[in-house]
């Protein structure tokens, strides 16, 4: 009897938050594994590693996903280090602009990235008509040259971000401590600054990495004909419909063993490297003076409005008279925005309903499972902490077609209603909104909540008396930012929805590859208005910094 | 208010034991304090007490009732924390309304007596601040006007004084002891500061790896400490290894002393426990002194009222004196310790 009391409320939420966990994310992932080591006759068999590994084109497409990785990365660190340094160290005008608008990269949804810079440089793009027209020639924007370019003008942001809170929470006496032993400013930074920031950009260097790996919109839409694994394991999972799903299920296992992989050298090696600054009182920036200051700063306000570039161009494209791929610029007409809002509106009713729902459901989860394992501490809630960080390793795609393999048949039959897509979106962005949550109770002491206890109120309902207010303002920016991601989100949702429940993102990645550039652009001003209205009001009326926590 | 009665309790965490077999009666009314160094399981007491720790075995009764196994929330204390533990997005009035609110009075008494304990910690001007506008001495008094609105029947405090400044602590100290006294409310007060706990007590229960070393009122404990580690720990102290010679008489560094030897045993390592401020130093050629023993000056530290000296005996034993004003020896030079022979010898 008392061993059961000591179980309500936590330990009956920690197992109902874990069965979630396991329903949702682990049994999908195990189904999978199991799948790409049968056959089509039921019958345990390697022929799906074999052929993987064994055919030119799944080698190439790791060998290119791996180098594609790569090449990002280093130039997203080529963009975001640098961007960081002049905005920690220099003023100039438009700075506070300048520092915070490359946030917006990462809420723009990539499939509108996508497809503005098609509309800018693509084969019919206005760029590239313009150069054509000046008799320049023109190289294809399809491949490598515009996967690099777009993913590195947002990826960068991740970057920038971590590298700007390294540096703002270095100590600069340690600086001024090497000046005065005799170093070189050059030397100082080489050998002081850099080792206590060179962790911190490591760390975000990985997550680019893994981002770029699993990347799907950009990679399906700019890729051209290189092979790739998001790519190529989309669309095994479509012309294998209905057949044995093995090989989808191989390339899908082996796209989550890298990702795990990166994490994993992330979590071991890279973070315990990160270096505490007992008093970070970060050196004041100084006013840029000489020129090369000035070349920087410029170079800085390019790179910001360059990355923004997008979101114009869809704003702009949703106005401008379209017919089919070919977009008459300069020629205003409210056309496209007509018909998507009375002809084609329901992406969007689609879109805000699952979103909405998804936010709902996520945020409450988030906030459960972290105060879980914050602060209700046993054996469940470790085994939580795990579970919650596993969607991390799953990139979109796989987290799909894990989901499909699992619910298509009975007792669970989920493929093809509202509540897969919701499921989806709860899934991608829980790691993320259990992060925010538990950072901030982690600040909330204990004492806090026995206080209230102490006082006569129970233990529930001193969470909600006492915790719950302590969180609002952050479980509000959580919210906003869970709102952001689920509707913005192509990779995972691609793959599970069917007729009937395509969302804004899902209506623009299909219009685009069918030349109807103009829908696509009004669908995509619909979308960025959804995300970009609330973040804005909560910035201006709520005072949330929606980024302090990333 | 009633009486707290502890029983047999032991607690363990993880495989270490914190708590053995404890036995403590708090009388009713009384302020009792537990007192020892960080790690000696007087945390985890209070905890046991307030129904944040359960015992793994023993009770606890508060009057008759026995609550071992009743929730926090429904014990009725009042409990005081290191860090306030405010609310922090509730105002001052709502957070020591809190507590009636949830007892579910009648609106107006809560406003009555929400305004009642403010007025007693001072506070009644601030009781639409939030608690981040208040500095850390009246955020303590919030914590305690807090506890104290509820009628609890037990107060209990977790080292409540230790975030304060020099200053501020004597001053709260004072308001501590004199809302207790008014309230007569049993209270349960944890410290590792053994002045704090002489001030406020009437009880203290010197605390030693889980267990209770030694308890009484705090001039009996200082006087008559039992154990060289309750001597060391209820105000500084030198201990001095001693050799017993027979009844009022030890030998320390070759020097015959009259000292109380009732607790000493023959045979056994008996140490002599001498107060810095009982000892006296006198010029050495001071004629027919008595009960003295021969030393130099090693150190002198002046403080104003008074004068901390370090003198050596021969074989290199040192001994802190605490004398009232300017002491003019010098270093070096050679001096008169005045033993009272009512210095205690203990063998534990």
């Amino acid at each position: 009897m008392r061993r059961w009391r000591s179980l309500w409320p936590w330990g009956v939420l920690s197992a109902l938050s874990l069965a979630l966990l396991v329903l949702f994310v682990a049994y999908p992932m195990s189904v999978l594994t199991l799948n790409s080591l049968h056959d089509a006759q039921g019958r345990l068999s390697l022929a799906g590693f074999a052929t993987v590994f064994g055919e030119s084109q799944y080698l190439q497409a790791i060998g290119n996903t791996l180098l594609l990785g790569v090449t990002v990365t280093l130039s997203a660190m080529a963009v975001g280090v640098p961007l960081a340094y002049v905005i920690a160290r220099f003023d100039f005008p438009l700075k506070s602009l300048v520092a915070i608008l490359p946030v917006v990269t990462i809420i723009i949804p990539e499939v509108i990235v996508g497809q503005s810079w098609l509309m800018m440089l693509g084969n019919n793009g206005l760029i590239s008509n313009f150069l054509r027209e000046l008799g320049l020639p023109v190289p294809s924007f399809y491949g490598w040259s515009g996967m690099i370019f777009s993913m590195t003008l947002i990826y960068y942001t991740y970057i920038y971000l971590g590298t700007l809170a390294a540096l703002r929470g270095f100590d600069g006496q340690l600086e001024e401590a090497s000046l005065s032993l005799g170093a070189s400013p050059l030397a100082t930074r080489l050998r002081v600054l850099l080792p206590t920031v060179a962790p911190a950009i490591l760390v975000n260097a990985l997550v680019v990495f893994t981002l770029v790996v699993g990347n799907f919109a950009l990679s399906s839409m700019l890729g051209g004909q290189i092979p790739l694994l998001s790519v190529m394991t989309y669309s095994l999972f479509v012309s294998e419909m209905g057949s044995s799903p093995m090989l989808q299920s191989s390339l899908s296992v082996v796209l989550v063993l890298i990702v795990a992989l990166v994490l994993f050298v992330q979590k071991r090696v890279v973070e315990r490297r990160m270096v505490q600054m007992v008093q970070g009182r970060a050196p004041a920036p100084r006013q840029v003076q000489n020129w090369q200051g000035k070349l920087l700063a410029l170079a800085a306000v390019l790179l910001v409005t360059l990355s923004l570039v997008p979101l114009v161009a869809v704003v702009v494209g949703a106005f401008t008279r379209a017919r089919g791929p070919v977009m008459h610029w300069g020629e205003w007409s409210t056309q496209s925005m007509e018909r998507a809002f009375s002809l084609a509106p329901e992406p969007i009713f689609n879109s805000m309903l699952f979103a909405g729902v998804a936010t709902l459901l996520g945020t409450s989860l988030a906030l459960l499972v972290s105060y879980l394992v914050v602060k209700k501490k046993s054996g469940l809630s470790a085994l939580l902490d795990y579970a919650v960080v596993l969607p991390l390793t799953i990139s979109g795609t796989v987290l799909g077609i894990a989901l499909v393999q699992s619910f298509n048949t009975a007792p669970l039959i989920l493929t093809g209603t509202s509540a897969i897509m919701i499921i989806v979106y709860v899934v991608r962005r829980m790691p993320f909104g259990v992060r925010n949550a538990s950072s901030v109770l982690y600040n909330l002491p204990n004492s806090v909540e026995e206080a209230s206890i102490s006082l006569g109120v129970s233990p529930l309902m001193s969470f909600f008396k006492v915790v719950l207010p302590v969180m609002k303002t952050s479980m509000l920016s959580a919210a906003i930012l869970m709102w952001a991601t689920s509707i913005s989100e192509l990779s995972a949702s691609v793959v599970v929805y069917s007729g009937g429940l395509e969302t804004l993102p899902i209506s623009i990645f299909r219009l685009v590859d069918t030349g109807r550039l103009g829908l696509a652009s009004a669908y995509g001003t619909v979308l960025v208005t959804l995300i970009l209205v609330p973040v804005a009001l909560a910035a201006r009326f709520l005072k949330v910094n929606l980024f302090s926590g990333k | 208010m009633s009486t707290i009665t502890i029983e047999n309790l032991s607690k363990h965490f993880e495989q270490h034991p914190v708590l053995q077999d404890l036995n403590l009666t708090i009388p009713d009314g009384s302020f009792f304090t537990l007192l020892g160094p960080s790690g000696c399981g007087k945390t985890t007491l209070l905890r046991c007490i307030a129904g944040f720790n359960e015992p793994d075995c023993g009770r606890i009764l508060f009057d008759q009732d026995d609550i071992t196994h009743v929730p926090a929330h429904q014990r009725n204390i009042g409990m005081v924390f290191q860090d306030y533990a405010l609310f922090p997005d509730k105002s001052v009035h709502d957070n020591v309304a809190y507590g009636l609110r949830a007892r579910k009075v009648a609106p107006d008494e809560v406003r009555v007596r929400t305004a009642e304990a403010l007025a007693l910690v001072d506070l009644t001007s601030f009781a639409s601040r939030l608690p981040a506008q208040l500095s850390g001495g009246q955020r303590q008094r919030v914590a305690l006007a807090r506890a104290l609105v509820i009628k609890p029947r037990v107060l209990l405090m977790d080292e409540p004084l230790s975030n304060l400044d020099a200053k501020l602590r004597l001053s709260m100290r004072d308001m501590i002891r004199d809302l207790q006294r008014q309230a007569r409310i049993t209270t349960v007060f944890v410290t590792h500061d053994q002045e704090e706990a002489l001030a406020l007590s009437d009880q203290v229960a010197v605390m030693q790896s889980g267990g209770i070393a030694q308890m009484g009122a705090p001039d009996s404990l200082y006087a008559l400490p039992e154990t060289a580690y309750v001597a060391d720990f209820v105000g500084s102290a030198n201990l001095l290894e001693v050799e017993f010679m027979g009844p009022g008489q030890v030998t320390l560094a070759g020097q015959t002393l009259q000292v109380d030897t009732a607790a000493a045993r023959s045979g056994e390592r008996n140490q002599l426990v001498l107060r810095a401020e009982t000892l006296e130093l006198l010029p050495e050629d001071e004629p027919g002194p008595s009960n003295c023993l021969r030393v130099t000056l090693a150190g002198r530290q002046y403080l104003g009222a008074r004068t901390l000296l370090r003198v050596a005996l021969a074989g290199g034993l040192t001994l802190q004196v605490d004398a009232p004003g300017l002491q003019r020896y010098q270093t070096g030079q050679a001096l008169c310790l005045r033993v009272p022979p009512s210095s205690r010898v203990i063998c534990r």
